[in-house]
């Protein structure tokens, strides 16, 4: 390249850098009036197109330079990023792949041809590229990325399980014929023990583990070591291993967990066949009793200092009873107690004891008569602890006779009560610190959900949220209350109060994907978007930038880790992205944010076929549930059901089955409604096809589609049922006349292609422009004309008939679902038969008679979504009312002194207010889909 | 008593009840993978026996010749998890590392100079403050902090490759430097 034309790209950089894509245009176009062929200028051109979504015109220019086949580092960098905005890497492979092979020398080329390959997750080919740079250029490094390319492959779900073997086989080989051997570097090393252990060469591994080396590695290096405690639990050593790791505990002073469970393993190691002989037992008993003196040494030697002694003892006595052979019943109950005598006063203890106090009968009642023993004044904060832990403790065991609302209530005043008493022990505390007595407010509250779920009296929700109002006021960081607080506020239908939580909360980047749930949850039942309130949908779409940096960013790390041979990453890397990609979280939200949608956006062809694309994409995908639902504080009896799940909306969490009822009904839906078949979508699909997540689904779209699982209706609500049903009513009558009316693929195509020529000067690549010869007419009549089912009129009067049901209860929640749910009917009806509004296809189509019978179908939806949206009207009209305030005031049981009236009052306005809001804006938002659609 | 294991990056779906709290930061999922691309074994989880976490530390190594150290980027517990010594095991398990496999003179950490719990409890193992950096934080929005809010102390530790200890002062709470001087 020219020196002069060098100095004329540099300020196209600049811009391209700076986000000024317009004037990278610009420059660029200067540029190729000069040289209109110059790789480089065209490359860099496409990108600013391509970040300035001018697809189309970036997709020429794309295919025009790969055509060169260039080699220099410039364009081939510049086009990485162009095929990447893309997501075609296929491409890329291509390109690299051509450059390395005019260049074979390059080492830079084939390492990008390789980085290529790893994107793209194309593990043989990755494989090979290694292999051959590993030859050319003899660096140990290629060999190591051509074994775990291997392992990596072996470990692609598409991989037929009888290659696996094989394939670790092929990666033990690699490894083996290098010079050097692994252990000089721990992540060399990680990959060799892990190769090893999945082929089960245990002694291999054992000769590694042994040397010198490969003990330091393992003394330093967390990751080694725990594959090197697999290994010796794989092959059976559990005997050994214990050994070392009583070493361990006593010359190191180790504390980690492991390595007690590893002496608790190795002490019944003798027991872990079926049918342990009399003589294996009794060698067993003598080694509990040298476990047993082993953990008592270490817990009085530790006293409060660590738990691990105690805790020890606690899983040593437990793992005796379930083999038989605990010598003295009243061992557990004594170490329990000693536990909490020692750590009662620490936060972690309820989690600490909570597996070992399932107990039942004497040991039950020595227990509960130990914690019920003269509990200690609330003078200080380490007591404080211990009478919380004692409440948890014991609420943990309640029986059903014990969970009488009059005792419940009477544990609730007592927590309260506490909860005050203690709260100035915490005066000082700066506004960062939690208050040490919040957990009694975390337990009344809970009680109080508790006792709800018993009676259904809505009161003592109110109770609730005013005492976690209270104590959160009080302890401004105590996220727990919060989670809770947006829990029950959903309950009563107040949505917008439940957000103004979670956006206290600061959720951030990946913790989007595991914490939206509590928000956008079946949200669209709370949505505003059809009378133009955008606030949920919005959420929806900022809580989904995750992904998008996930599919930009995490490969890079991948790459970057082959670079810095960190192998014992990229697996994890490569999980990381995979499960954040097919995060069942990211499509439940994308479904929630297109309900939303097609009630806020005028329902079009755009629309339709914008949307069909992407959900064909996560119909293809195989989820992973990464919500977080631990996080809510649950100390519920362990009868009973958790907290989450007792607060949970309808008393149903959607997971798969949820998320395939709807994608299904919708891609019905969309796919009728759409001129986009499967031949038009694979020509005009830009990029790759998303990688199928596991063995290809089985069967044609149409057929998956048809399939209704028991499992995955189970988990929808009634309502969400009769709504599926609805849908699948609704599109089996009107398949044949979509069918029919649809235009073929070469006339779709031959529209798409005068567009973008339109568009781009340029003809589109791979589809044959001209048009069919004269009219296409089909050559079969119009199906026959069928009555309307008569499962569609039913469902609207059966809503009707549900939502007289439900409109006076104490939240609109129900009520609410059910109007939103006969709204997306309505919607999902004016979907499937927009085809049919134009008056030249019923007319050429002769499908009058089908017209005229979806006439008084639209009619009667619409007459029903109006009563619907006057009640809510009536309803909302009275949320307003002091009268509605004092009532949740007067419900409120709570110690005045602290939480006075002002107070109470306050939130009793917030609940109503949203709730207010909320009906109104779904009144309103039915008016304007009846008016748009009606006729 | 928990479990010590690895960072990894599917602790990011895990972290939540460490990173909801007001002095742990969650950022892009990028700074995770940078570290573990790089220093994986200077990350480390400490884990409750039923799987839930109960704190980690991020670190890294870095700087030239007498300044090649260990760095504690972050070392967070849950709040239900403190007081039980957990960060003292973590922050052992970096300095092992540090010491033996990246053979650094020290390990250093920033603590806001107003978190006194922090700051006590890495004296009690030898931290000492090198200096201080003038407004290395953000303010919190959280209270009238001031100064001691937004600055840090740059505390460190030698390692035994310093057994001069060169790379500590006593007078270090005197030093000050602006942010833009170290990095």
């Amino acid at each position: 390249m020219s020196i002069a034309l060098d100095r004329q790209i540099r300020p196209i950089y600049d811009s391209l850098d700076t986000g000024a894509n317009k004037s990278a245009i610009v420059g660029c176009n200067k540029l190729l009036k000069k040289h209109p062929k110059n790789a480089l200028v065209q490359a860099l051109k496409a990108l600013a197109l391509v970040r300035s979504q001018k697809v189309e015109e970036a997709l020429a220019l794309c295919d025009e330079v790969l055509e060169y086949k260039p080699t220099d580092d410039a364009t081939l960098n510049a086009m990485m990023h162009v095929l990447r905005g893309l997501g075609r890497h296929k491409d890329m492979i291509t390109m690299y792949e051509a450059a390395y092979k005019k260049q074979p020398a390059n080492e830079e080329l084939g390492a990008q041809t390789f980085f290529a390959n790893v994107r793209a997750n194309n593990w043989k080919s990755a494989q090979q590229v290694a292999s051959k740079m590993y030859k050319q250029f003899q660096e140990d490094r290629y060999l190591y990325w051509s074994a775990i390319s291997t392992v990596l492959q072996a470990n692609d779900p598409n991989t037929a399980a009888e290659m696996r073997t094989l394939l670790y086989k092929l990666a033990l080989r690699l490894i083996t014929s290098s010079p050097a051997s692994s252990h000089v570097h721990p992540d060399r090393f990680h990959l060799h023990l892990t190769i090893l252990r999945e082929l089960r060469e245990f002694d291999e591994a054992m000769a590694l583990l042994e040397t010198p080396n490969g003990q330091n590695i393992c003394q330093t290096n967390l990751a080694c070591n725990e594959i090197r405690r697999d290994i010796m639990r794989l092959r059976g050593a559990l005997e050994d291993e214990g050994r070392r790791a009583e070493q361990r505990i006593l010359n190191k002073n180790d504390r980690n967990w492991l390595e007690f469970l590893s002496v608790v393993d190795g002490t019944f190691s003798h027991l872990t066949v079926s049918k342990p002989s009399e003589d294996a037992r009794e060698q067993c008993l003598s080694k509990v009793s040298n476990t047993l003196a082993l953990f008592t040494k270490i817990s009085v030697q530790d006293g409060k200092k660590d738990r691990s002694g105690l805790l020890g003892l606690l899983e040593l006595e437990s793992r005796s009873r379930k083999h038989g052979i605990s010598t003295d019943p009243t061992r557990m109950v004594q170490l329990l107690k000693q536990y909490f005598e020692t750590f009662g006063d620490k936060a972690c203890c309820y989690e600490d004891l909570k597996p070992y106090v399932s107990l039942e009968g004497g040991d039950l009642a020595a227990w509960t008569e130990f914690l019920k023993a003269s509990p200690p004044p609330l003078s200080t904060t380490e007591n404080v602890k211990r009478v919380i832990n004692t409440h948890k403790l014991l609420r943990y065991n309640l029986s059903a006779s014990e969970l009488t609302v009059e005792a419940e209530s009477s544990r609730a005043v007592l927590y309260i009560e506490q909860y005050l008493e203690g709260l100035p022990l915490g005066k000082d505390l700066p506004v960062t610190e939690l208050q040490h007595v919040d957990d009694f407010a975390i337990l009344a509250a809970s009680v109080f959900v508790n006792i709800w779920k018993l009676n259904g009296d809505i009161k003592y929700l109110y109770n609730a949220v005013v005492l976690l109002e209270f104590a959160l006021s009080q302890s401004k960081q105590a996220f727990q209350m919060r989670l809770m607080l947006i829990r029950i506020y959903r309950l009563l239908g107040s949505p917008s109060v439940a957000l103004e939580h979670y956006r206290l909360l600061g959720i951030k980047q990946v913790q989007n994907d595991t914490l939206s749930h509590f928000i956008l949850s079946r949200a669209s039942t709370f949505s505003l978007a059809a009378s133009g309130d955008l606030t949920l949908s919005t959420e929806c779409v900022e809580s989904s930038q995750i992904y998008i940096s996930n599919s930009q960013e995490t490969s890079d790390f991948v790459i970057r880790a082959f670079s810095g041979e960190k192998y014992s990453q990229i697996p994890q890397f490569i999980l990381f992205e995979n499960w954040l990609d097919n995060s069942l979280q990211r499509d439940i939200v994308k479904l929630e944010y297109l309900r939303m949608r097609i009630t806020h956006e005028v329902i079009s062809s755009e629309v339709i076929d914008l949307e069909l694309i992407e959900l064909k994409f996560v119909f293809d995908r195989i989820h992973h549930d990464n919500r977080d639902l631990e996080i809510i504080p649950n100390y519920q009896p362990r009868d009973v059901e958790s907290f989450n799940a007792q607060t949970m909306m309808f008393e149903k969490s959607e997971g798969h089955g949820w998320v395939w009822s709807f994608l299904k009904s919708y891609i019905k839906a969309f796919s009728q409604a759409s001129d986009l078949d499967d031949v038009v979508e694979e020509k005009l699909l830009v990029g790759d096809r998303p990688q199928a997540a596991g063995p290809a689904k089985t069967g044609t779209l149409k057929e998956r589609l048809a399939i209704r699982e028991k499992e995955e209706l189970a988990e929808l609500t009634s309502d969400e049922l009769s709504l599926i049903s609805y849908a699948d009513a609704l599109a089996e009558w009107l398949e044949p006349f979509h069918d029919h009316v649809r235009p073929p693929a070469s006339v779709v195509l031959a529209e798409a292609a005068k567009q973008t020529e339109l568009k781009t000067g340029m003809p589109l690549k791979g589809v044959d422009i001209t048009p069919p010869n004269g009219h296409v007419k089909k050559e079969e009549d119009t199906p026959p004309i069928t009555e309307a089912p008569e499962d569609l009129v039913k469902f609207f009067e059966n809503m009707k008939a549900r939502f007289e049901t439900v409109e006076n209860a104490e939240s609109p929640n129900e009520a609410l679902h059910v109007a939103t749910l006969t709204q997306e009917a309505f919607l999902l009806f004016v979907i499937e038969t927009l085809r049919f509004k134009s008056a030249s296809v019923v007319k050429i189509h002769k499908l009058g008679n089908l017209v005229a019978k979806f006439k008084p179908i639209r009619a009667i939806a619409a007459g029903i979504l109006k009563d619907m949206a006057g009640s809510l009207e009536k309803m909302s009209a009275l949320e307003g009312t002091s009268e509605k305030r004092r009532d949740f005031v007067s419900a409120c049981m709570l110690p005045s002194s602290q939480m006075d009236d002002d107070f109470q009052m306050n939130i009793a306005k917030k609940v109503t207010d949203s709730r207010k809001k909320v009906e109104e804006g779904v009144a309103k938002g039915l008016m304007r889909l009846c008016s748009t659609y009606e006729q | 008593m928990s479990v010590l294991r690895p960072f990894q990056a599917s602790d990011m779906f895990k972290f939540n009840n460490v990173n909801l709290d007001i002095w742990t930061e969650t950022y892009n999922i990028g700074f995770y993978l940078h570290y573990l691309s790089r220093w994986p074994d200077l990350c480390c989880v400490q884990e409750a026996p039923t799987g839930r976490m109960m704190g980690y530390v991020i670190g890294k190594a870095e700087g030239q010749g007498a300044e090649w150290h260990g760095h504690v980027t972050a070392i967070t517990v849950a709040p239900e998890y403190r007081r039980l010594s957990l960060a003292r095991k973590m922050m052992s398990l970096l300095e092992l590392v540090s010491d033996e496999i990246y053979r650094g003179f020290f390990v250093d950490l920033y603590v806001r100079c107003n978190n006194l719990v922090a700051l006590e409890l890495y004296e009690g193992m030898d931290y000492s403050v090198y200096r201080r950096v003038r407004e290395y934080y953000g303010n919190l929005g959280v209270g009238k902090g001031g100064r001691d809010e937004e600055d840090a102390f740059d505390m460190r530790k030698p390692l035994s490759r310093d057994g001069a200890r060169r790379s500590v002062r006593s007078n270090g709470r005197d030093i000050v430097v602006s942010a833009h001087d170290v990095s």
